[in-house]
């Protein structure tokens, strides 16, 4: 579903529900309000926020991820539904079931995308991106060599200057990727668990404190889309996570990518991704319904 | 960047939902107070008493907000749901007393609070 991000920006809100709204108040008095229905993702960015219970329990019933964001806008925590789709426990049981080949097989279909979409988004900004093609062809399942990384050391320096680093903890530029990755993540999460997947068993990343690992592996192909975007608020003068920088970053489920089926929004693409697993994870078919890179002059 | 391009190019539809409830007896005043809340559960916001309004995505979720409020219908009272484009919804013009007030804004993509 296509939806509205909704932020938490400014200290001391309080967030409560009235009837079929989200009603945002401040010392009492309500700031505004919007309607459940049509919310994609609440983020939260602030100090001292209260929510009352029904609004942590109406989105979970409605499977609406809620963010929870550290001071770097990097996400913490995501309020987990119980119930997220009708075959959920069969779904999580094929994807426990499934073998290691498998899985690596479908994380070199993940690499391959990226790096294709990180060529694409080098292309869009008129930076080299010759050896990206290639470089796609060389991930092997599993991505043993780690062409990946490979990728990402040539990336960076490509789109945002020799002097960048990726670092999260840094404001600026990262900052900005932060935030883009946090909507990006909201989305995708709320992609697997409406898929009925479980988040916690992921296909290559496999960081035991990390909940969210499937949503990190499935991410993935998408991330360069948001780095375009990032890229496009740098050009413009943004200098860190303000107003008009989170407006633009909101985005990040409604750009518009290439696909098999035609222009869909990221969001979509997603959903299908996560059906497709779930398809792969069942044994019906191996191809992830990956987004297409877009060509050099499509925005 | 400031309106969201994306939204409007999923075609946002706007539904007014227009009703006429008898209110003469008590039973009648609990339905009519039902049809209400339930069209604020949906999130419909009230424009004008007797005329709500809101927001849909794209056609498919309009005609799911329809076949809702045929449900919530009480036994009697006249209800029409007027579905309008974003473009001529944008052409709504206001007045409080004589003055006119800024036309509607738009659903943005983030909601910032």
């Amino acid at each position: 579903m296509v939806g509205r991000v909704i932020d938490i920006a400014t200290d001391g809100r309080h967030v409560a529900l009235n009837r079929g709204f989200l009603v945002v108040s401040d010392g009492g008095a309500e700031v505004g309000r919007v309607a459940v229905d049509g919310i994609a993702a609440l983020v939260t960015n602030a100090h001292g926020l209260t929510f009352t219970n029904n609004v942590l329990v109406e989105l979970s019933r409605r499977g609406i991820p809620v963010v929870l964001c550290g001071p770097n806008h990097r996400p913490e925590a995501i309020v987990w539904p119980v119930d997220g789709h009708h075959q959920q426990s069969g779904r999580m049981a094929d994807q426990i079931a499934a073998s290691t080949p498998l899985k690596k097989r479908l994380w070199a279909q993940i690499v391959r995308a990226k790096i294709l979409a990180q060529g694409a988004t080098l292309a869009a900004v008129g930076a080299r991106h010759a050896g990206f093609q290639l470089l796609s062809r060389k991930v092997r399942s599993g991505d043993p060599d780690n062409v990946e990384a490979e990728a990402a050391r040539r990336y960076w320096p490509l789109l945002f200057g020799p002097e960048f680093r990726r670092d999260r903890d840094d404001p600026g530029i990262n900052g900005l990727l932060n935030y883009g990755y946090a909507v990006l993540r909201a989305g995708v999460a709320r992609a697997v668990m409406a898929g009925g997947l479980h988040p916690g068993i992921g296909l290559m990343h496999a960081n035991r404190g990390n909940p969210m690992v499937l949503v990190d592996d499935l991410m993935e192909p998408f991330r360069p889309a948001v780095d375009l975007e990032v890229w496009r608020l740098v050009r413009e003068g943004a200098a860190g996570v303000d107003t008009a920088a989170k407006t633009a970053l909101a985005r990040a489920m409604v750009l518009d990518l290439p696909t098999a089926q035609g222009l869909s929004p990221v969001m979509t693409c997603a959903e299908r991704l996560v059906a497709s697993l779930a398809r792969a994870h069942a044994g019906e078919g191996e191809d992830l319904a990956l987004p297409l890179p877009r060509l050099p002059l499509e925005g | 960047m400031d309106q969201s391009p994306a939204l409007s190019a999923y075609r946002i539809m706007w539904l007014i939902v227009l009703f006429d409830l008898p209110v003469g007896t008590k039973a009648e005043r609990r339905a009519a107070t039902r049809f209400r809340l339930g069209l604020q559960d949906l999130g419909f916001e009230m424009s004008q008493f007797s005329v709500y309004l809101r927001f849909a995505a794209g056609k498919e979720k309009a005609e799911a907000l329809c076949r809702q409020i045929e449900a919530l219908m009480p036994k009697s009272g006249k209800v029409h749901v007027v579905q309008i484009t974003d473009k001529q919804y944008e052409m709504i013009r206001t007045y409080r007393g004589r003055k006119r007030e800024p036309g509607p804004k738009n659903p943005n993509q983030l909601v910032l609070f």
